[in-house]
Formats: C-alpha cells, sequence, structure tokens
C-alpha cells in the first residue's frame, strides 16, 4: 500500500517500529505517541442504515458517515465553520454572497473533487431530509423553488470553475455555510464514491463493514489500517476495540429529550406538561441511571449556546400535584433502559398510567410522546434550534423568531437572540431537557485519540491503536 | 299372482321371524350402548372434576410455598441486615438488589415510613419515589408490584412477605417475595395438564401464560365457581376460587377432550350395537330361511293339490318341518292313490254308462229297420207279386222308416264325434255385450212365444275368450231354454261384474229341475230331453273349464232354471300373450 503519511507520520512511525524493535513496554510504546497501522474494531448494537449521504438516524450512521464520505465544510464546538473539502472562502456583496475554494482532493475511485462534484452534491442535498438543507434552501436564492422540486434552476449555486462555486443569499445571514457541515450535504463523485478518511471494502450488512485506510484523505491518511463496525448487540461485542460497554467516552453531547406531544390528553395543557417537566429529578436522574451523564435544564449543551440556564438544585421530597391520564411513551431503542424506566416511574409517580414502547431511532416521528437522545444535526445553534422547534412541531412565534435571529449577524446579539427563542421554545414544554449523555461508546486501554463531535459522531480519523 | 302371494306369505313368515330377532337383540345392545356411554361419561366427569379440584389445589400449595419461603428471607434480612446495618444513602439505593441476589428473592424493596422506595431490587427505577404497589384486597399475601420491565415498568401479581424493622435508625417496612406470572402459571398448568391462571374479576383482566387460551375470554365471571366457557371456539370446564376479595384462581380443561372422548365411547359402542345387530339379522335371515323355506315349499304343495297336482316331491327338512313334510308326503300320496282309484272307478262307470247310452240309442234306430225289414220280408213271403202294388207302397214305408232311422244313428254318431274332437280355445279379448247380442239374434226367430229379456252390463272388460267356443256355450244353454219353455215363457240372459271376471247370466222361466236332475246335469249323456244326447251342458261345461271359468246352476221344480257361467277377467297383455 502506498501511503501518503501526514506531516511527522513518518518519524512517528519510525519512532514506533524503532520502539518495538528495542522490546519497548507498552506503556512506553504509548508514550511514543500516534502510529500507523492497525485496526480498529468498533461494536455496534445495531447496523447503519445507508452508506449514501443522508441525515443519520443513529450512531452508526453518524459513525459511518465520518469514516466514508467528506463535507465541504465542518463546524467546530461553537459553530464555526472549519475547512474540509473546501480549503478558503470569501464573502461579497455584503455578505449575500460567498465563493469557496475547494481544496485538492481525490474520491475513493481516483476522481478529482472538482466543483461539478460540489454542485451536485449540494443540489442533492437541498432536496434531502435534513433540517440543515431546509434552512439553506430558504436563504438560497432559488433555493425554496428548488427544494420544493417546482424549478430545476437554481440561481444561488453556481460553478465559477473547476476548484471554485459560488453561493448567493437572498438576504445576508449569520451563518451561511453551517448547513454544508450536515453529513447529508456530503459530496461524492459521479459514481457515488466517497471523499472520507477510510475505503469501504464491503458492502454494508447487517453483521457489519470493513473500510481501509484512504491514503489520499483531504486531511492526509488517517494512521489506522483498517476499521471494522461490527453489528453485536447485547454483549456479544465485548472483545472489540470499541464498545458499548466501556465508560463512555466524554464530553455528554447527546440530549434526553423528553417530547410531549401537546396534540391529546393529558398532554394537551401547557401545566400538565410544566408539571411533568418539573417532576423528574434531573440530577438523580444523571447520577443514578445514565453512566457519565449530566443533568440538563436547557436544550442546547453550553459550548453550543452559552448562558442557558444550568442544571436546577434537587427536587423536594413533596409530592407533586398529580396529573391523570393515559400515556404511550415511544421510546428510542438507544435511550439507556434504565433511564427511560426511571423516567416513566416519575410520571407513574405523577399519576399518569404510562405505557413504554420500545421504537427504532429512526421512528421517532413528531406526533407522539416519545423519549429519545437528541444530536444536534449540525453542531451550531441556531441550526439545532430549528431542528428542536421542528421536532417540537413549530410551536407559537419560534419560527418568526428563529428567522429574525437568522439576519442577525453581529455575534453577542444573535446569541442573546438564540438564549431568547430557546427559551420561548422551553417554555412551551413540549421538549424537555433531562439530562445530557455521553456517546454509548469507548475505546479499551490502547485505543486512542478517539474523538465524539458536538453532533455525536465518533471521529476516528486521528485514532491509533497500540501495537 | 300365485307366485306373488306365494312370495309375500313366505316374505311375511321371515318377516316376522326377522322383526323377532331384531326385537329380542336390539334392544339389549341399546341398554347396554346407554349404559357403556352414561358410565364412561361419569368417569370422565369425575376425572375432570378432580383434575380442576387438583389444579385449584396445585396453585393454593404453591402460593403457599411462596409465601412461607419469601416469609423466612424476609426475616432472615430484617434480622440479620436490616435492623443492624448502618448505610449511606449512596450503599441504599443497591442494598435490595444485593440483599435479594443474596436470599433468593427475586422481589425485594424496602420502603421508609412514607411509603417511598429506599431500595429497590425488581424496580430500581423507583428509589426515592412513593411506591406504585398495592394489594391485593382480602389478603396479605398478594400484591400487585410494580417491576422494572423494557423502557418502563409493569405491574406484575407476587407473592410478598413484609416485615418492619429499622434502617439506620429509619423505621422501615421490607417486602420480599416472588412474581406469581406467566412463568410460574405456565409451569402450573404444565404440571397441572390443565390451563391455570389468575383472574382480576375487579379490573377484568388475567394472569395467565402468553399462550392462555383463558386470557382470550374476555367476559369471564369466576364467581359462580365453576362452569363451562366457549373460548375462541373451544369449549372449556373451568372451577375457581377465591385467592383475594376480587382476585380469583381458575383452572380449565379442554370440554372437547370429554366430548370426544364420550362421542369416541358412543360412536364405537353404537358401532358394536350395529355389528352385533348385522350379525343377529343375519343369523335371523338364515334361520328363518331355513324354517320358512320347507314351510313355503310345503305350501306350494300343498296349492298345488288343491289344484289337482298329486305329484310327489320330497322336501328335504329336519326336525318338526320335516316330519310335518313327510306327514303332507303321505297325505298326498293317499290322495293320489285314491284319486287314481276314482279316476279308474268313473272311467268305468262312464264306459258303462256310454255303452248303455250307446245301446240304448242305437237300439231305438236298429229296432224299427229291423221290424221295417221283417214286415218286408213277410209280405214278399205272403202276398207275392200279387198284390205288388200293395208291396210297394209297403216297401216305400219301410224304407223311409230305415232311412229316417239311418238319420238318427248319423245324428248320433256325428254328435259323439264333435265331443270327442272338441278343440283347444283360441283365447282373444271379446266383448261379451256383442256376443251375447249375436246369439240371441240367431234363436229369436225360434222362440216366437218366448219373451227374450236382456240385462247386458255396460263397462264390462273384455274377456280372454274363444268366440266360436264361447258362443256355441251360450247357444247350448239359450237352446236348452228355449225346449224348456215349449208353451212360452221368459228367456233372461244378463251379464255383469264379479271378483273373479265377467258372470253370464241365462234363466229361463221353465218346469226347473229336481235335485236329483241337477247334480247330474253336467254328467255326459245324461238328459232329461226325449231324443236328446246328453252331451249339451258336458260340451258347455267343457268350454268354460278351458277358459278358466266355472259354471253353476240354481234350479228348484216349477222356479225356473239360472245357468251362471263366471268367467275370468285376465290383463289384455296376458291374454293376447296367451293368444299369440
Amino acid at each position: 500500500v502506498k501511503l501518503a503519511p501526514r506531516t511527522g507520520g513518518r518519524i512517528t512511525a519510525g519512532a514506533v517500529v524503532l520502539a518495538l524493535a528495542l522490546g519497548a513496554s507498552g506503556s512506553a510504546r504509548s508514550a511514543l505517541g500516534p502510529r500507523y497501522g492497525g485496526e480498529l474494531r468498533i461494536a455496534l448494537a445495531e447496523a447503519a442504515t445507508t452508506v449514501e449521504p443522508s441525515t443519520p438516524r443513529g450512531t452508526a450512521d453518524r459513525i459511518l458517515a465520518g469514516l466514508v464520505h467528506e463535507t465541504l465544510l465542518g463546524v467546530d464546538d461553537e459553530g464555526r465553520p472549519r475547512p474540509a473539502l473546501v480549503q478558503s472562502w470569501a464573502s461579497a456583496a455584503d455578505g449575500r454572497e460567498w465563493t469557496l475554494r475547494l481544496a485538492p482532493a481525490t474520491f475513493h475511485d481516483g476522481a478529482p473533487v472538482g466543483s461539478a462534484d460540489a454542485v451536485r452534491g449540494l443540489r442533492r442535498f437541498l432536496r434531502s431530509e435534513s433540517a440543515a438543507a431546509g434552512h439553506l434552501a430558504r436563504v438560497l436564492e432559488g433555493g425554496d423553488e428548488y427544494r420544493r422540486r417546482s424549478s430545476e434552476a437554481l440561481a444561488g449555486l453556481t460553478s465559477v470553475d473547476d476548484a471554485r462555486l459560488v453561493l448567493r443569499f437572498r438576504v445576508p445571514t449569520a451563518v451561511p455555510l453551517a448547513p454544508l457541515a450536515s453529513p447529508a450535504a456530503a459530496i461524492v463523485s459521479a459514481r457515488g464514491a466517497g471523499a472520507g478518511p477510510f475505503v469501504p471494502t464491503t458492502p454494508p450488512s447487517g453483521r457489519g463493514l470493513s473500510a481501509t485506510a484512504f491514503g489520499r484523505h483531504v486531511r492526509g491518511r488517517p494512521f489506522l489500517d483498517v476499521v471494522r463496525l461490527i453489528v453485536a448487540p447485547g454483549d456479544r461485542g465485548a472483545d472489540a476495540d470499541v464498545t458499548p460497554t466501556a465508560p463512555p467516552l466524554p464530553p455528554a453531547t447527546g440530549l434526553l429529550l423528553l417530547i410531549l406531544d401537546p396534540a391529546a390528553p393529558p398532554l394537551a395543557t401547557g401545566r400538565a406538561r410544566a408539571l411533568i417537566a418539573a417532576s423528574v429529578d434531573r440530577a438523580q436522574l444523571a447520577r443514578h441511571f445514565l453512566p457519565g451523564g449530566e443533568p440538563a435544564e436547557a436544550l442546547l449543551a453550553p459550548t453550543m449556546l452559552p448562558g442557558l440556564p444550568a442544571a436546577a438544585p434537587p427536587r423536594s421530597a413533596a409530592s407533586p400535584s398529580p396529573v391523570a391520564g393515559r400515556v404511550v411513551l415511544r421510546v428510542a431503542s438507544d435511550v439507556p433502559q434504565s433511564a427511560s424506566q426511571r423516567v416513566v416511574a416519575h410520571l407513574t409517580a405523577l399519576g399518569l398510567e404510562v405505557q413504554a414502547l420500545p421504537a427504532p431511532v429512526a421512528a421517532a416521528e413528531a406526533g407522539q410522546p416519545r423519549l429519545l437522545v437528541w444530536y444536534p444535526e449540525v453542531a451550531e445553534a441556531g441550526l439545532a434550534l430549528e431542528e428542536l422547534a421542528a421536532l417540537a412541531g413549530w410551536p407559537g412565534a419560534v419560527r418568526s423568531a428563529l428567522e429574525a435571529a437568522d439576519t442577525v449577524r453581529d455575534f453577542d446579539r444573535r446569541r442573546a437572540e438564540m438564549q431568547r427563542v430557546e427559551g420561548t421554545l422551553r417554555g412551551t414544554h413540549v421538549l424537555v431537557p433531562l439530562a445530557r449523555l455521553p456517546l454509548p461508546l469507548g475505546g479499551r486501554s490502547g485505543v486512542h485519540a478517539l474523538r465524539v463531535t458536538a453532533s455525536g459522531a465518533l471521529v476516528v480519523e486521528n485514532a491509533w491503536v497500540e501495537p | 299372482v300365485s307366485r306373488l302371494t306365494e312370495g309375500r306369505r313366505g316374505q311375511g313368515l321371515r318377516g316376522r321371524l326377522l322383526a323377532a330377532f331384531v326385537l329380542v337383540a336390539v334392544p339389549p345392545l341399546l341398554l347396554f350402548a346407554v349404559f357403556v356411554i352414561a358410565l364412561v361419561s361419569d368417569r370422565l366427569e369425575r376425572a375432570a372434576r378432580q383434575r380442576l379440584g387438583q389444579g385449584l389445589e396445585g396453585v393454593r400449595a404453591r402460593v403457599s410455598r411462596l409465601q412461607r419461603e419469601a416469609d423466612a428471607a424476609v426475616a432472615a434480612i430484617v434480622r440479620d441486615k436490616v435492623s443492624t446495618t448502618a448505610i449511606s444513602d449512596e450503599k441504599a439505593r443497591t442494598a435490595a438488589a444485593e440483599l435479594g441476589a443474596s436470599h433468593g428473592l427475586p422481589l425485594l424493596e424496602i420502603v421508609d415510613g412514607s411509603g417511598r422506595v429506599l431500595s429497590s431490587r425488581h424496580w430500581p427505577a423507583g428509589v426515592g419515589l412513593p411506591e406504585g404497589d398495592h394489594e391485593v384486597a382480602g389478603t396479605s399475601d398478594l400484591r400487585w408490584e410494580t417491576i422494572a420491565e423494557d423502557y418502563g415498568a409493569a405491574e406484575r401479581l407476587a407473592v410478598v412477605a413484609t416485615h418492619r424493622g429499622t434502617w439506620s435508625g429509619v423505621p422501615v417496612v421490607v417486602r420480599g417475595g416472588f412474581p406469581l406470572d406467566a412463568e410460574v402459571l405456565g409451569e402450573l398448568s404444565d404440571l397441572m395438564g390443565a390451563e391455570v391462571a389468575l383472574r382480576d374479576s375487579a379490573r377484568g383482566r388475567w394472569v395467565a401464560r402468553a399462550d392462555s387460551p383463558l386470557a382470550k375470554a374476555a367476559a369471564f365471571d369466576p364467581s359462580k365457581g365453576d362452569g363451562t366457557a366457549d373460548i375462541a371456539g373451544t369449549v372449556y370446564r373451568w372451577a375457581a376460587a377465591p385467592l383475594g376479595a376480587s382476585l380469583w384462581e381458575v383452572v380449565a380443561v379442554p370440554h372437547t377432550l370429554l366430548a370426544e372422548v364420550t362421542g369416541g365411547v358412543r360412536r364405537l359402542t353404537l358401532g358394536v350395537a350395529a355389528l352385533a345387530l348385522l350379525a343377529a339379522l343375519a343369523t335371523a335371515l338364515v334361520l328363518s330361511g331355513r324354517i320358512a323355506g320347507p314351510v313355503r315349499e310345503l305350501a306350494a304343495r300343498a296349492r298345488g293339490v288343491g289344484a289337482g297336482d298329486l305329484e310327489h316331491t320330497a322336501v328335504e327338512a329336519s326336525d318338526e318341518v320335516g316330519e310335518l313334510a313327510r306327514a303332507f308326503a303321505s297325505m298326498t300320496h293317499e290322495l293320489r292313490t285314491s284319486r287314481e282309484r276314482l279316476v279308474q272307478a268313473e272311467r268305468v262307470a262312464a264306459w258303462r254308462e256310454m255303452a248303455r247310452r250307446l245301446a240304448h240309442e242305437l237300439k231305438n234306430p236298429i229296432f224299427p229297420i229291423q221290424l221295417s225289414i221283417e214286415t218286408l220280408r213277410r209280405a214278399l213271403d205272403q202276398n207275392g207279386a200279387q198284390d205288388a202294388q200293395r208291396f210297394q207302397s209297403l216297401f216305400r214305408e219301410s224304407s223311409d222308416t230305415i232311412l229316417d232311422e239311418l238319420r238318427s244313428l248319423r245324428a248320433i254318431v256325428e254328435e259323439f264325434s264333435q265331443f270327442a274332437r272338441m278343440p283347444p280355445p283360441r283365447l282373444a279379448p271379446t266383448d261379451l255385450r256383442e256376443l251375447v247380442e249375436r246369439v240371441l239374434a240367431l234363436y229369436r226367430a225360434r222362440a216366437a212365444s218366448v219373451r227374450i229379456e236382456t240385462g247386458l252390463a255396460d263397462g264390462l272388460p273384455p274377456v280372454p275368450a274363444d268366440r266360436d267356443l264361447l258362443a256355441r256355450a251360450l247357444g247350448n244353454l239359450v237352446a236348452n231354454a228355449l225346449e224348456a219353455m215349449p208353451d212360452g215363457g221368459t228367456l233372461s240372459v244378463k251379464t255383469r261384474a264379479v271378483v273373479e271376471g265377467v258372470a253370464l247370466e241365462v234363466s229361463d222361466t221353465g218346469p226347473g229341475l229336481t235335485e236329483e236332475q241337477r247334480t247330474r246335469l253336467f254328467t255326459p249323456y245324461y238328459t232329461t230331453k226325449k231324443g236328446g244326447t246328453g252331451l249339451g251342458l258336458a260340451i258347455v261345461q267343457g268350454i268354460v273349464s278351458d277358459h278358466g271359468g266355472r259354471i253353476q246352476v240354481e234350479s228348484a221344480p216349477g222356479a225356473g232354471t239360472t245357468f251362471t257361467l263366471v268367467l275370468p277377467a285376465a290383463p289384455i297383455m296376458e291374454v293376447v300373450a296367451s293368444d299369440t
């Protein structure tokens, strides 16, 4: 295999080889730093639903998207764009026009990544189910018509040359490029090949998928040679390198979210929803029923939107006001059972008759009470609030408030607007944040540099394993 | 017809014999079948009741055993662990799980005085919250416990024991036990060979294994104690007993099993009874055939004897019927011998009578012939040719006398010849009305002084008859009647329908017959008329007899005479067949 190691890779590899040759101990090897080679086996409770660019439906989808695909841009923990296939960008026309310059990169099938691929990928993205795509279509010139399929023309997206493309917006927006970080906006070649750090060598199946390192990845060859995703429900994947049973990787980016559908009694009244929201002792829940979890009072993580309310102190032992009625609660399968049982116990203690039914992660559709672990599609506050508002069925004036906030380009003012929108959305008590929990995966000792993004993706691009 | 009649007689005897066999064989068989079915049904019912009773007892025994075990384990926990253990709040959360595991109690929870769960093995999610359980009314051993299940919790019935104690100085209730759930009830069901379930009549719900048919019985009232219930198309026999105020143990067995066994026994018994009945019928057929066969044959022989057939044929039979057959054969033999002797005597008498009649008939013409010839010889010897004229006159007179007598002799010979040459009748459908009118037309001219009356019935069926022979017979009767009324009178000819066929009556108002004349009337060569041959009525009787009919006469001196011919009216086809 001809490698294209990143800067310093040769030195590190040489050091590892030298350490091996000297028969150094494991701890000594670890101290030497990253090394090329090796295989990482990741045990997952469920298989990925697709290998195509799409909005991830679960942990497996997010991991697979990060392995195989590459987007034009990424976002950091605060939602600011960072380079990916696009190496630089510039704005004009008072922020209504943005020119993106592509980095020299190659798809897995050997084709160079060009602006035509980017335009094709973004056109597909605009018609996908992605919430971020909905946001982009709303602000891009001709985006709405194109997304509704009433027109094939898309004036807001053009290719200047092989390496440049231009996005034109109807109005200047605060976060024009953040939607491009959605996994659904990944760019593929004309033959469907991705440009991610790993090349799939087996088709995805119910048993998993294997991928080998892509030497011509835009950020250089990953350290690992092979990554295997192994679908192993229960304890069958215990011997893998990354397992659901190992201590979970920080940070706690998932939000345990109780959605109280206001369409039907007993959740139709705001009082009942408020009583339910207040009845759950979040501190107890996070401490005793969610390993690695944290109590959550706000809908967004402080890293994404600082200044939101912190966790409330423990509730008093006084009996809450009762709420009568029957609730069928759909619980997504990635919610820890102990946490779900605790939430059900709280609701039952309120006087509700609760029937908890398991549901696939992908089936947590709107229109019914449900308990799920929510990750933002794109870790940007405005886009994340849009997603949450959609989950809540766009209550009240949230849509107009969000649209208004999107036009505010002053950073502090926009943050204040976002905080207000979050408070409004939370005040409906349709979305009840309960706790933050880490991705239910952890690496064994000897696995290094695994990272979890704010949108719940496990990044193995920089990971390496001790021999 | 005779064969049919004979067959019916034979069938009648055989039928009666068969009926007798059936009457003797069937009632015991039916009684046996009813008895067996009743016996088996009763035993199966008892077995089902016993099984249901054992099932109920088994559930109670299992509940008692679980309660004893729970009581001992919880008492030990309270005595050895809870009362003496000072425990941190953090450790308290998992204490129930550890204590339950070490004491073999799948259900264990520790509740404070206000009813909040301090620790729970089966519902850890409820720690710090009010316990969601409640007792089954009417018993302290059974509770509806909230148990963690999948993503939520479920209320499950449990056998529990409760003890009070203190834990880190706090008064607590320690409650532990075992679930009385679908698994336990399924195990009991398998053990009992019956469906075992619990019914909460207040909430209208079942505790039963998943595939239990009882769980499908939405409307079920166990308070009746027992009964049958149609569940999903299957009938179950069930019994119930209370475990609490509104909690019942219910045991059920498929009633169809009982019905199937009873039905099987019923079918088997009825099958055996049917086979026995068939065997009895077959035996009856054979025996009745062996009994009725010779009897039927004897009857046929007797009818043959009645018809004149005295030929002896052996009837094969033994025992009493054989003895009867042998006696009958002996009798037939005697009859035949007697008849032969009688026939022989009658034949001799008839020859004698014929000889006498011949002598008499022949003597009458011969004597005048002899006298005429002697007169002629004497005249010839005495007068010679001198008195030729007188001789010629005498010769002419004598020769006339001789010729007359010779004609009489020829007539006599002709009459005898006709009687001897009587042809067999050629039967054809014959209308009696037309025949009578044709015959009377021949005699009307000769009966100027006699009034002729007819009474011919309408719609009579044609009779099978030889028209010529029957006309001759009727003519003879009409001629006799006219001769009996030389001084006038009334001749009456009538026809009418009778049982055997058609009757033809010829009556006159003549002097009538004496008893002696009437008995000898049909004897050949017997006559009361001067110059008669005595063969006329014999010929009539012969013709009627050849037609299968009969003739009878009613007469008394001074009261006229009536001859009645009865002719059978056979079906046309039979007549035509005979004709062809």
